[in-house]
């Protein structure tokens, strides 16, 4: 498959503080916030149904848990490789939503990553980054 | 008194239960939801849809038939059983799935709370008051007309205060009109530009793409310096650490502007760049 | 303080004088073409051993003991060259016993992470805006409610993807959101940072 384009976060699963306290392990049961991992919207038909990519014309395959992703940061060419540990995001709450650096802008909530393998591309106080997404 | 009160209360829990039911039954997310309701640990996720779509189709035939008048009794019976049965699941699911949703009155995943506990109760009381009354709706409302359907509403507009469900048609709405009415978010007076905006400014410069893979931290320092915002990072230059100096424009948005330098541990510039018209990236 | 002047000073001159002004493009190594490198060599799903999490324990001469949240415990190093994060940039004399935080850095031989950046009690949520009330936002995150104060000054708020901009008042109840912000430690209250939401009503 050629890779995708869309928008890049970050959440925190397995053990935490803070709000993040109840995030628990994930749709996985693997999920640390500091392993380099990430949450894919598509890993079965109930993660399928509530984040719903299509409501944003976006189609993407069936991936299970521990399937590699490498995602890098179009702001910067920072490249991060991860495994798929949880269902997400809930990309129909934000279809449209664009985020840009310069002229390269990314547009819907596509992947979400771990605080370890987000902080690899970019800084966590950055919510959001224009990301490519692909298998290699 | 408590004998037509009673005999009212059939077409309440009647009601309830058609729309608990419906939106059980034709949301499209119902599946999914019921393997998030307290349901799914209490069963297995398989037998969790089987029992959410059973339980709609048990609160659709009883609500029907509390609806029409008559076996006011055996229906009181049966509505008791269930709004008993219905608080007992609430009870037991807060304790063994805290964080779970109740999947009460809609597919929407709402946590089970006091407001559940509200309904529930307030479900198993009009049970009980049916069956303690045993009598036939319509005839309670030739009796007593107005106060018959003044206490329905009464009744339907407490079963939406304890509807989460129900939120965004009422309750959200007064929000609305409060935040409107009220400005609580105003801020009065002079306001300077958020940090957040300058980096946004910085990140849309080429000078911020020429140097990011260099940059190693979140911004360190920042100060203004009349027009222009100076953020500093760390950075690692030609194998050394530095410091990367952005300044940006501060009152004005204009990315083309941002100028970076690279100064090292003793103040030597060893770079610096200007932003210019930038290509696509190739990815 | 005349010591920190000067060197802003120093810092300001050397990205606003015009005299050393080269074109970008005698920095080769950093041109974009050369910016897709491969990525780390940490095991994609492993931990990153370069990173670290918990809650702090203790501050010692720029030394942060951590209690990892999975048991782990961390030396990080904090150096002129670190960033730390707090709501904003600010220093370690900040950070406090209590604060949670992720760190990203080097790890050295003997186990300490020399820390590039620091991020204290930074949460990224994803939430619905469920009222407002004077300098706070109450929000409702996975069913319960979290409230954010509306700090003057550093809160900025991005609608529809335009750039953050201080204004509030664009904030509607009801609309989904996600906020960068600064958790206050054992409370279910946060300082925003940055909000990101939306004035047009989105149908799922």
């Amino acid at each position: 498959m050629a890779g995708i384009y869309g928008e890049v976060s970050w959440f925190c699963c397995g053990s935490s503080w803070g709000p993040c306290g109840s995030a628990g392990h994930g749709a996985c049961g693997t999920c640390n916030s500091g392993s380099r991992q990430h949450a894919w919207p598509n890993t079965s038909d109930a993660c399928h149904s509530i984040t719903n990519p299509e409501a944003c014309g976006e189609s993407l395959s069936r991936r299970t848990c521990g399937f590699k992703h490498y995602t890098t940061n179009r702001c910067t060419g920072q490249k991060v490789g991860t495994t798929i540990a949880d269902c997400g995001p809930q990309t129909d709450l934000f279809c449209g939503e664009r985020t840009c650096c310069g002229s390269v802008c990314g547009s819907n909530r596509l992947i979400d990553l771990t605080p370890a393998a987000f902080s690899a591309i970019s800084s966590l106080s950055y919510g959001l980054r224009p990301a490519y997404i692909d298998i290699v | 008194m408590l004998a037509w009160i009673g005999s009212v209360q059939p077409l309440l829990l009647g009601a309830v239960l058609l729309w608990s039911a419906q939106a059980k039954l034709f949301s499209r997310y119902a599946a999914a939801h019921a393997r998030r309701t307290a349901l799914a640990p209490l069963l297995g996720e398989d037998r969790a849809v089987l029992a959410y779509r059973t339980l709609a189709g048990v609160e659709a035939v009883l609500g029907a038939a509390l609806v029409l008048p008559g076996l006011v009794r055996l229906e009181a019976v049966a509505a008791t059983a269930l709004s008993t049965g219905f608080l007992g699941y609430l009870a037991y699911a807060k304790i063994k799935d805290p964080k779970a949703s109740c999947g009460c009155l809609s597919a929407q995943p709402i946590p089970i709370n006091g407001r559940s506990f509200g309904r529930a109760g307030l479900m198993l009381a009009g049970s009980v008051l049916a069956l303690v009354s045993g009598a036939a709706w319509p005839g309670a409302f030739a009796a007593h007309p107005v106060a018959g359907v003044a206490l329905l509403l009464a009744e339907f507009a407490a079963i939406v205060v304890f509807s989460p469900e129900f939120d965004e048609h009422w309750l959200m709405p007064l929000r609305r009109l409060y935040a409107r009415l009220s400005h609580p978010l105003a801020s009065p007076g002079a306001f300077d530009v958020p940090l957040e905006s300058t980096v946004d400014q910085l990140h849309k410069s080429s000078a911020w793409r020429d140097l990011a893979r260099s940059v190693t931290s979140d911004v360190r320092e920042h100060w203004d310096e009349a027009d222009w915002r100076v953020l500093v990072y760390s950075a690692r230059y030609a194998g050394a650490t530095a410091s990367a100096v952005f300044a940006v424009p501060r009152l004005r948005y204009d990315p083309q502007a941002v100028r970076a330098a690279i100064v090292d541990e003793n103040g030597g510039t060893l770079a610096a760049v200007e932003s210019h018209a930038q290509p696509e990236y190739a990815v | 303080m005349a010591l920190n002047m000067d060197r802003r000073s120093l810092l300001t001159s050397a990205v606003l004088g015009s005299a050393t002004l080269v074109g970008a493009t005698a920095l080769g190594s950093l041109a974009p073409e050369a910016a897709f490198a491969k990525s780390d060599d940490v095991e994609p799903g492993a931990p990153d051993p370069n990173f670290a999490e918990g809650r702090v324990t203790g501050i010692n001469e720029g030394m942060l003991l951590v209690a990892g949240s999975d048991g782990t415990l961390w030396r990080i190093r904090v150096t002129n060259a670190s960033s730390i994060w707090k709501l904003h940039p600010t220093s370690l004399d900040k950070v406090a016993v209590g604060d949670g935080l992720y760190a990203r850095g080097v790890r050295l031989g003997d186990g300490t992470l020399a820390a590039d950046a620091i991020w204290v009690n930074i949460v990224n949520l994803q939430v619905h805006i469920a009222a407002l009330a004077p300098k706070k936002i109450h929000f409702d995150h996975r069913g319960k409610r979290i409230i954010g104060h509306v700090v003057p000054g550093v809160t900025a708020a991005s609608y529809n993807s335009t750039p953050a901009i201080a204004d509030m008042t664009m904030v509607q109840v009801g609309r989904h959101a996600q906020v960068i912000g600064a958790w206050l430690p054992d409370t279910n209250e946060i300082e925003i940072a940055t909000l990101y939401t939306s004035t047009i009503e989105h149908n799922h």
